[in-house]
């Protein structure tokens, strides 16, 4: 059920707009002067395709920074806040859409739980994927998630003037249904078919070792002088994790109406570098030095997960590295160990 | 022998995973100045189901969820208990409650004690002030079948003599004699006859084999640091030694990331974890 067709960027927005009048669409929007970010559109002129990447991930419209759980009543009987309308979430990166796959296996498979919340907004969502270039914060070739298409119902490939489209699942097939669609010439499919290849060519940034080898690489370095001397450029301001198309890690609050008639509990991202992530009542803190933070985020994500899974919490989109109020490069300390383990053999 | 053997699961899944179950106070009583026994009793009339070592997320109504280990022994039916620490804003809270209050229970959550490997060995229990309100569950699972287990010894430090919790029931275990119950405190008062010091100064009071003994340890890190310090010094394998971890659990199922461990979370492999295990942490204590 492979349909492959050509978009004239001309007809995206009528394709949009006939998408939008039937369910909600989030989709990139620019946002200030230089930046881009995925918010729900009224209009399908505000809607951004020439981006790099965005400021808060894909991943808002499955995961929000901030999602009520439940109506509390103060016989503490509980009404869960579970439900989402279908909606399209449109234009999102083969990088972000690998991180969605990883958050499908940490939400809903993970230790066998499934989380409702996660689990209603997913089966409520039609993911548009978009093909794209690199900039110089980009690394997905070497984390090997600049292919992927799992996990998406159309996929957009840009090509001059236009899209290459194909539809991957009938979800896909039936929003493909509103587009004003043509045949494909041969040098458009050929285009298309190449545009991987030319991705990877222009994508610069590479780690100095395979994903693979990194648990053992990592936790050989554990003691690396290299998490002491990002903990002295790191602030713990929480950004990275923030902006991180992976990282799921949430705080859960509770606050009563004024009549006290019923609470809200809601949850909010957290992050493993606030001081005070890993405190426990009495205000012993398991990870007091910031060393032990920053070390902590880099073995999550390349260690503990990548063992677990069987892939790196990391897609790189790029986003840490370029909003790290520090200027902290996750590639650099990477390959700063890398280069440290390559020292020592030699 | 390993402390993650047992698992236990969320028991209400679907939309129901972080909803509370209603459950009522049925008493309540004050056992030090800090500390305050709630005995509760769930809404469906169910027994909590847990075994000794797990924990359960206690909501209050306004003030939100903490995990509080269960205090009293599975074999207690119709109701469970908790001995909470007045630490703040929650637990404050429900040191205003009483009997007839309601609060939300999530769980048992965590792997718990592994009381069948205990079976015809002999338990060694180390707890240190809060840390009593854990291994109470299983010192009561043991006195409620006494005969499956050889020797019961208790080291078990506080502070000082007020802030001995359990002092009724300690006396209780003490008038058996089957039962080895040593107590200590950091500092003395005219009152006390008992000894005097922190709790690894009981050691030498106490003759382990260390091929027969289980060892269990609840209490704050630095305890575990000195404890193990002595427990290696009598030749207790770090397989035979069991250690419940505190770190601060959020959802309880593996998903908020609040309780990592290394690569463990601890509210689905622990809190009980063995000392061969906890040392190939780094994180651990």
């Amino acid at each position: 059920m492979r349909e492959k067709a050509v978009l004239e960027a001309g007809d995206l927005p009528g394709w949009l707009a006939g998408i939008r009048g039937k369910t909600p669409v989030m989709a990139p929007v620019k946002r200030g002067r230089v930046s881009f970010t995925f918010a729900w559109i009224d209009s399908p002129a505000d809607v951004r395709l020439d981006y790099v990447r965005t400021i808060l991930p894909p991943k808002q419209a499955l995961l929000p920074p901030r999602e009520d759980l439940l109506r509390l009543h103060p016989d503490l009987t509980a009404a869960p806040a579970v439900s989402a309308e279908p909606f399209v979430l449109f234009g999102v990166h083969p990088c972000d859409l690998t991180a969605i796959n990883q958050l499908d296996w940490s939400m809903l498979q993970r230790h066998n739980v499934t989380d409702p919340y996660y689990d209603a907004r997913r089966r409520a969502a039609a993911i548009v994927a978009l093909d794209c270039l690199p900039d110089r914060y980009c690394f997905c070739s070497s984390i090997g998630s600049g292919r992927t298409r799992q996990g998406a119902d159309v996929f957009l490939t840009p090509l001059e003037g236009g899209y290459f489209v194909e539809a991957l699942t009938g979800k896909g097939e039936a929003l493909l249904k509103r587009a004003k669609l043509r045949s494909p010439s041969a040098d458009e499919a050929a285009a298309a078919k190449a545009f991987p290849e030319e991705k990877e060519r222009r994508t610069l940034l590479r780690l100095d070792a395979p994903v693979a080898d990194l648990p053992d690489l990592l936790e050989e370095h554990y003691e690396s002088p290299v998490w002491e001397s990002t903990a002295l450029r790191c602030y713990s301001c929480g950004t990275c994790t923030n902006c991180c198309p992976t990282c799921f890690c949430f705080d859960v609050k509770e606050l009563p109406d004024l009549t006290l008639g019923s609470a809200t509990r809601w949850r909010l991202y957290d992050s493993c570098q606030y001081n005070d992530f890993a405190i426990v009542a009495g205000g012993h803190n398991f990870r007091r030095e910031r060393q032990d933070r920053a070390r902590h985020r880099w073995f999550r994500k390349f260690v503990y997960l990548n063992r677990e899974h069987g892939q790196p919490f990391c897609v790189g989109c790029g986003r840490c590295s370029q909003q790290c109020t520090a200027g902290i490069s996750l590639v650099d300390v990477l390959n700063s160990v890398i280069a440290e383990a390559k020292e020592r053999v030699a | 022998m390993t402390a993650t053997m047992e698992r236990s699961f969320p028991k209400r899944g679907g939309e129901q995973l972080y909803a509370p179950l209603p459950a009522k106070i049925i008493g309540a009583k004050q056992l030090t100045d800090l500390e305050r026994l709630l005995e509760i009793q769930l809404s469906d009339g169910k027994d909590l189901g847990h075994r000794p070592g797990q924990f359960v997320q206690v909501s209050v109504f306004g003030f939100g969820e903490a995990p509080i280990s269960v205090s009293s022994s599975p074999a207690k039916k119709g109701s469970f208990e908790l001995c909470v620490r007045n630490m703040g804003g929650l637990t404050g809270a429900l040191h205003r409650m009483g009997e007839g209050d309601t609060v939300g229970i999530r769980g048992p959550f965590g792997n718990g004690f592994p009381m069948t490997c205990m079976a015809k060995m002999d338990v060694l229990i180390v707890a240190g002030g809060i840390g009593m309100a854990p291994v109470r569950s299983v010192i009561q699972s043991i006195l409620a079948d006494r005969d499956r287990y050889a020797r019961l010894i208790v080291l078990y430090g506080s502070r000082t003599p007020g802030d001995v919790l359990f002092t009724d029931e300690v006396e209780h275990w003490q008038a058996d004699p089957r039962n080895e119950i040593l107590l200590s405190v950091d500092r003395g008062d005219d009152t006390w006859k008992g000894h005097v010091g922190v709790v690894t100064t009981l050691f030498p009071k106490i003759k382990v084999d260390p091929k027969a003994v289980i060892a269990a340890l609840c209490g704050p890190p630095v305890m575990y640091r000195f404890v193990l310090a002595e427990l290696h010094a009598l030749r207790v394998p770090d397989q035979q030694i069991l250690l419940s971890l505190e770190r601060r659990m959020k959802c309880g199922m593996g998903k908020c990331g609040h309780c990592q461990i290394d690569d463990k979370c601890v509210c689905i492999d622990g809190p009980v974890f063995t000392a061969a295990e906890a040392k190939s942490m780094h994180e651990s204590i």
